[in-house]
């Protein structure tokens, strides 16, 4: 039973999440006829499962606020702000309900009746019918010719055409016309002998499939044509209904019409220009056929081509070592097959984006409401993909950053106007791959920040001196310093404690980086760089020591060589490259390497926060594409690696994390030198 | 029915456990067999910078990662080289709630005997060389005392010593 229903919890979770979207794209707009459809469709699908798997007091609820949207949908109700407000709150309380299917706790009890009694007073409030669903309700119906010829023994399986028929009535409007042709005279009539066939005009708003659906069990023992006359309803064109009353069956001695004789009743104008207004990018995201894999199996597959690709290294090693010219072609063949087994499982673990948006959308509608403000929020490149793992971990520092936008960001509408602003304010959201990332940018046109006032709290709380010269830029990404905070005054919305360094530290765990421009009146952008996947790295495999690190191949600028003999044994030191001075660290040193180290030592420069940092190593052994494997929580106070790697011999190879270590290595120094 | 099965699982806490025993300097450990996954050669170990002495680094245990630790250090026994006795123990641990896997290197393994937990004794509170926390309790076997560890207590601990003389020798 519990497995039953966390698959309902799982499914239920999708329902809402597409019933979110379909009610925010509602809001927009409220005379949208597909969004009502959908709402409609979702809610009713949630209420079914939910009382097949036993959510009873969850079927119920849904039930009656898909009344208001069956009512919606027929025309007897007007769409209204207050039955969208009331929706949205019952969504949250439905996402509750599925947690707490017997409604035990206090707090959900209470918002359960008081949720209910809202939607009654909706439902009995004075209904002001509207007509304006009504023209675009019949465009979506088609009318169709049906002809379906029984079998002369259909009886003797118990099958009664006439039910067949009724079926067809309850699809729409239909007029019937039987085709007596084939009786006999009365004397040979057999009476257990179909001897009648129909024809049938049908209008309906149902596919062709749904309609020969009627027609499922008795598909070999009848002779059904299935035909669509025209894409519009038929019966409500006065032409059309005239030519059906004037059908003379008597003169063609009972024998069917036929499909072509009906078509030279139709209406000849414009006869589907209507119909394709529908959206179709809508449509084909419905379409695309998927099937639900739960999580483990695919981190269980992730973890197979993960070891695949580690033995494939070593398959290379071997067969390098052995030079023999049929392992060769066979190694590299399996090496190609890896590689793309690997990209394909990895593309598998990619989620849209846009399972995110919806989310955020909320937050801007609700939070914006809240304040007072109008903002309105468009996302972009929804459609990009990002590893499942990244997604989960990268929403929290979105949420906030757009809780900070809304609520320091953009000003209160007077204020706007005042400043010869649009008085709604805009919150873009934009994602984009550019190479082996993903950016995501979210953008304000608020008041922006003032590079002045950041640097002037800088100061007051000590993160920098005085005197220090900083770029606008590098003022700007202060904001990120741990203990800073802009908020004036702790409101309710952000402000929580949870400053910017946090979004920063969040992001910088999943090897992300942040930044943020911002010009004042005219908004702020704040940037988030992401690497595809977690579980892939391209590095470089270096020497340090008697042992071999990685080094993200992403924070790499450039290589250098020196003699061995200008590097000091301490950590810290300064060498100039290309006539520029570069703090260098040394690693060898840092390691406590005891290791002879060769003539030649290699420095690498590798991006810092804001100015570029050289590294000592003892050698460059090359690129290598990593498998990242956690060091699990024995070492999880050491974040400055920030895992292993199986390499092809397989002994362990641990990854530098080069932002965390230098800055660990620069506070030892500080600490040292004071 | 139901009856047996309280019956059969009291007899079989009743009955004697598996422990697993090896041996530290001259000293024999028992850890319950339950904890232990299996018992390994040295292979390479690569070593963490900047970690404390005792973790000896992270070995590559088929394709994942796991953490090695030095039991002789952490116990603040005198290192030795390794031999060819000298084994890796890789044992399955909660620690802090969170279950991890850990490798333990120890001078050699013994074997597996069933101890009776009749046949047990309270580790003494005082004069002992170990902390009595660290100790499930001991049992004498051939003339000489087993302790039996709590392992979960003995690795959680980041710089825990867990030999009572040490400190007591500081002071």
């Amino acid at each position: 039973m519990d497995k039953l229903q966390s698959i309902f919890r799982t499914e239920a979770e999708e329902l809402l999440l597409d019933l979110e979207r379909a009610l925010l794209n509602f809001e927009t707009d409220l005379s949208n006829l597909s969004a009502i459809q959908e709402i409609f469709r979702v809610m009713h699908t949630l209420k079914g499962s939910a009382s097949m798997f036993g959510f009873e007091s969850l079927s119920a609820f849904t039930h009656d606020l898909e009344t208001i949207y069956d009512a919606i949908r027929s025309g007897t109700m007007a769409a209204s702000p207050e039955i969208l407000e009331v929706t949205l709150e019952s969504l949250d309380h439905i996402k509750e309900l599925i947690g707490d299917p017997q409604v035990a706790d206090q707090g959900n009890a209470s918002r359960h009746t008081e949720l209910l009694a809202k939607i009654h007073a909706l439902l009995t409030a004075d209904p002001k019918p509207i007509t304006n669903y009504g023209p675009s309700k019949t465009a979506m119906v088609s009318t169709y010719y049906v002809f379906c010829k029984p079998a002369r023994s259909i009886f003797s399986n118990g099958t009664n055409p006439l039910y067949l028929i009724d079926d067809l009535a309850q699809l729409g409007q239909t007029w019937v016309l039987p085709t007596l042709n084939e009786v006999p005279p009365i004397q040979s009539i057999e009476s257990n002998l179909c001897y009648t066939a129909f024809e049938i005009i049908l209008a309906t708003a149902e596919s062709m499939d749904n309609i020969r659906e009627v027609f499922l069990f008795v598909e070999d023992s009848c002779e059904i044509v299935i035909k669509r006359l025209s894409e519009q309803d038929l019966f409500s064109n006065a032409e059309f209904s005239q030519r059906l009353k004037q059908v003379d069956v008597y003169s063609a001695g009972f024998a069917p019409i036929g499909f072509d004789s009906f078509l030279s009743f139709t209406p000849t104008e414009k006869k589907d220009s209507q119909k394709s207004k529908e959206s179709p990018g809508n449509k084909d995201r419905k379409e695309t056929s998927t099937i639900r894999v739960s999580s483990d199996k695919l981190d269980e597959l992730m973890n197979l081509v993960s070891e695949l690709v580690t033995s494939q290294a070593r398959l290379s090693l071997l067969t390098e070592q052995h030079g023999l010219a049929d392992l060769t072609g066979v190694a590299e063949t399996m090496e190609k097959l890896t590689r793309r087994l690997r990209d394909n499982a990895f593309n598998i673990c990619l989620v849209p984006i846009e399972s995110l948006v919806v989310r955020f959308q909320r937050l801007v509608r609700d939070l914006s409401k809240e304040l007072g403000k109008e903002i309105d929020f468009v996302a972009e490149g929804t459609e990009t993909e990002l590893d499942r793992s990244i997604i989960e971990k990268v929403t929290d520092p979105i949420l906030h950053i757009l809780r900070n936008a809304i609520d320091h960001g953009i000003e209160a509408g007077s204020a706007r106007v005042a400043n010869g602003k649009n008085k709604k304010g805009t919150i873009r959201f934009k994602a984009y791959h550019s190479g082996t990332n993903v950016f995501i940018q979210i953008s304000d046109d608020g008041k922006g920040i003032d590079a002045g006032t950041i640097r002037k709290k800088a100061i007051e709380k000590g993160l920098i001196t005085a005197d220090a010269e900083l770029s606008e830029k590098e003022i700007l990404n202060l904001i990120f310093a741990p203990g800073f905070s802009t908020a004036e005054r702790i409101s309710d919305v952000s402000g929580r404690g949870v400053g910017m360094d946090i979004v920063k530290r969040n992001i910088e765990s999943i090897h992300g980086e942040v930044s943020v421009e911002s010009e004042v009146g005219s908004g702020t952008v704040m940037t988030i760089k992401l690497p595809l996947t977690l579980s892939i790295l391209d590095g470089m495999l270096v020497q340090i020591g008697q042992a071999k690190y990685l080094l993200p191949l992403s924070s790499i600028q450039t290589c250098y060589e020196i003699e061995s003999a200008c590097v000091s044994a301490d950590v810290a030191q300064k060498h100039a490259f290309n006539g520029e001075l570069l703090p260098v660290f040394n690693l060898h040193a840092a390691f406590h390497c005891a290791h002879q180290r060769n003539k030649i030592t290699q420095v690498i420069k590798v991006n810092y926060d804001q100015f570029p940092v050289g590294i000592v190593v003892d050698g460059i052994i090359g690129e290598y594409q990593a498998v990242m494997k956690p060091l699990g929580d024995l070492y999880k106070d050491h974040d400055e690696f920030s895992g292993a790697t199986i390499l092809g011999d397989g002994s362990v190879a641990l990854v530098l994390d080069t932002s965390t270590l230098i800055r660990q290595l620069i506070k030892n120094e500080t600490v040292r030198n004071n | 029915m139901k009856q047996y099965v309280t019956i059969n699982m009291e007899t079989s806490t009743l009955q004697s456990q598996s422990y697993l025993t090896f041996r530290l300097n001259d000293e024999i450990f028992a850890a319950g067999v339950d904890k232990v996954l299996e018992i390994l050669e040295i292979p390479k170990i690569t070593n963490v910078p900047r970690s404390p002495e005792y973790m000896r680094g992270v070995i590559n245990l088929r394709g994942n990662v796991l953490p090695v630790i030095d039991t002789r250090k952490k116990f603040g026994l005198q290192p030795v080289p390794d031999s060819v006795n000298t084994c890796i123990i890789v044992m399955n641990l909660v620690i802090d709630g969170q279950p991890i896997s850990i490798g333990a290197i120890v001078d050699a393994v013994q074997e597996v005997m069933e101890i009776n937990p009749d046949t047990v004794q309270p580790a003494p509170s005082v004069g002992s060389k170990y902390k009595a926390e660290f100790i499930e309790g001991m049992i004498r076997f051939n003339d000489q005392f087993i302790m039996m560890l709590n392992l979960d207590m003995v690795f959680s601990n980041e710089d825990m010593v867990i030999l009572n003389q040490l400190s007591e020798s500081k002071n």
